[in-house]
């Protein structure tokens, strides 16, 4: 019975994740022009976004403890990261506060699944999100082979599951920020995206020369450093003790847990109050 | 034709059922007084709106029921509690059976709800895109989905915009394209709050033969909001009228105007200028030659006052209508605002 359920959710997942490819291929496919002016925007954008510490890395021979080519792995690793968010969760998934100080939840309210499995679903974009996937992987791929590092199935599997942790905890971070429109709802609106750039502008920077406080809050209150450092460090063998690999899932683990109570505790506090005009910074309508 | 193949419950049954449900906001209280701001951070100070205070409604399956009010009586948020997007503060809300919050994601593929100042279209996608993505995320089977998709097409002229993109569409057309949308997995109840704000006449008329057309023939239950009283009017055999969250009338159209009284227009011709008086009829407007009044049917009879008329003046030509009923209902607000007052 149970299995019947999960095969039946799984086979949903599926078809809904097909449905949204196919929309967003036709959307991309729509007008040639628009296309090409699209994915080359992505792509200056892209590459200008890490242009920085890559110019760095290569005027100063590394950065900190880091050579040259762990920084490329790096930013590479972050670029496949904020690419995963891109191709996932899109549609204000990831800005999930402009969906709720919009009032825009009702529409997913009215929709015969569970929120979770909309929210899921409704922002895969795996065309137009992609931009940036394929330099990311370029970097990551290219370090990998000036670095002259064996890759085992074991080293793919665990850079597999630092990947999915890092977007998680990414994805946490905007949702517990986020999660504040329930109750400031225009005020808080944009408060997601504010999140989601801090941690897009730091996520790229080796962060060992900092002290311990620091590093402290920017791996707890600011998690940037789980979005690439700490995990690509693991990767690249500059952690020494073996379970490090294991850290950063765990602490996604934690976020995705504290993520999912605040918006619970959100959406409890939606279902008593709407999106009605009298809540103090009310909804934009 | 068929009713909705979704049906569970018999017919004349009761699908909607509201016990006294309660619904309060609170907001809060601001002053342009910098030493009141101050004074507000430390103790804010909070009004409490009643947006329904103790409803009880029943609807009985295939009703029209207009559900009207004021603007702020509390009809946008009586459309959330029955649609399960908003639980209600005390009360018991039923719809179908189910409860709307508690078992909403059932409860929902049995209903239809349309915001009229909002849209379920996806912007930058054709409309045959949306209604592509309802097929699979309501999984509505292919069958019904072919039959519902032609019948659709057809009484709502959606072939006219089925490739252009959503926002590219007129007010009209959107509205159009959304209530089919609504439509589209065969619901047993329709929410519409707002469903012609904005809307050309003829757009409006399309509409409304629409919807009257679905509840004739497949029985659909529909609860419509509107200011526009005389479309309500055309449309629902039923009216429920709220004022600051109670239930002020519950009735039909002809019992509106019987109790919150008749009021009809009358229109005289003269040969000279001069109006004659006329007692239990007041007059509103005077030509040379033509007078017309309004009185109330209940209070005074027509004879009497063609009667009276007669004695003054010589009468050409009668004409004798009743008032529109937005007239009737802008009444009933100035009553209720005076009653309060």
């Amino acid at each position: 019975m149970a299995d019947n359920t999960r095969t039946n959710t799984l086979q949903r997942l599926l078809r809904l994740w097909g449905l949204y490819a196919r929309m967003d291929l036709l959307w991309m496919l729509r007008d040639g022009r628009q296309f090409a002016i699209y994915a080359l925007s992505d792509l200056i954008t892209n590459i200008g976004s890490v242009t920085a510490v890559l110019l760095l890395a290569a005027r100063f021979a590394g950065i900190g403890p880091w050579n040259e080519w762990q920084v490329v792995f790096l930013l590479g690793y972050a670029m496949v990261v904020n690419a995963s968010m891109n191709m996932l969760f899109q549609y204000n998934v990831l800005h999930i506060s402009r969906r709720i100080g919009r009032g825009q939840m009702d529409h997913t309210l009215i929709q015969p699944q569970p929120l979770w499995m909309a929210l899921v679903t409704e922002g895969f974009m795996p065309v137009s999100g992609s931009a940036m996937l394929w330099p990311g992987l370029g970097l990551l791929i290219w370090a990998l082979v000036r670095l002259q590092m064996t890759v085992t199935i074991g080293w793919l599997a665990a850079a597999a599951l630092n990947l999915a942790a890092s977007a998680l905890v990414m994805l946490s971070f905007s949702f517990i920020w986020g999660s504040l429109a329930f109750w400031a709802p225009r005020a808080a609106e944009e408060i997601s995206s504010a999140a989601v750039d801090l941690v897009s502008q730091l996520k790229g920077f080796p962060l060992d020369a900092l002290g311990p406080v620091l590093l402290g809050g920017l791996l707890t209150v600011l998690p940037v450093g789980f979005v690439a450092w700490y995990p690509a460090r693991c990767l690249l063998g500059l952690e020494a003790r073996p379970w490090a690999v294991l850290v950063t899932p765990l602490a996604a683990l934690l976020f995705a847990v504290l993520a999912a109570f605040v918006f619970w505790r959100g959406m409890k506090h939606y279902a008593n109050v709407g999106s009605q005009r009298y809540s103090a910074f009310g909804h934009r309508s | 034709m068929p009713t909705s193949a979704l049906s569970a419950t018999a017919p004349l049954d009761i699908v909607v059922d509201l016990k006294g449900v309660c619904k309060t906001y609170r907001q809060r209280q601001r002053s342009e007084r910098l030493v009141d701001a101050v004074r507000n951070l430390l103790h804010p100070r909070f009004r409490e709106v009643h947006a329904l205070q103790h409803i009880d409604l029943q609807i009985r399956r295939g009703e029209v029921v207009a559900y009207a009010g004021p603007n702020g009586a509390g009809k946008s948020t009586t459309v959330k509690l029955l649609s399960g997007v908003l639980a209600p503060d005390a009360g018991k809300v039923q719809v179908l059976g189910m409860d709307p919050v508690r078992d909403r994601v059932r409860f929902v593929n049995h209903i239809g709800v349309v915001f009229g100042q909002r849209t379920e279209l996806w912007f930058d996608h054709p409309v045959a895109a949306t209604f592509e993505w309802k097929r699979v995320v309501w999984d509505i089977p292919d069958e019904r989905y072919q039959r519902m998709l032609g019948l659709l097409k057809e009484l709502l002229g959606l072939d006219e915009f089925w490739g252009s993109l959503a926002r590219e569409l007129s007010l009209g057309q959107r509205m159009r394209a959304d209530l089919g949308l609504a439509l589209l997995h065969e619901p047993e109840i329709l929410f519409l709050d707002e469903p012609t704000i904005g809307l050309d006449v003829l757009a409006k008329r399309t509409i409304l033969r629409f919807i009257r057309d679905l509840n004739r023939e497949r029985q659909v239950t529909v609860m419509l909001t509107s200011h526009d009283m005389s479309e309500l009017e055309q449309l629902a055999g039923r009216i429920v009228m709220i004022d600051h969250g109670h239930i002020a009338f519950d009735g039909d159209f002809s019992q509106l105007r019987r109790e919150f009284a008749d009021r009809r227009r009358l229109l005289i011709e003269t040969p000279n200028g001069q109006a004659p008086v006329l007692q239990g009829a007041q007059l509103i407007k005077s030509d040379p030659g033509r007078h017309e009044y309004v009185f109330d049917a209940a209070q005074v009879t027509l004879p009497a006052l063609l009667e009276q008329a007669a004695a003054q003046a010589q009468v050409l030509d009668v004409e004798t209508h009743r008032a529109p009923i937005d007239d009737v209902i802008a009444d009933i607000y100035e009553r209720w605002q005076r009653n309060r007052g």
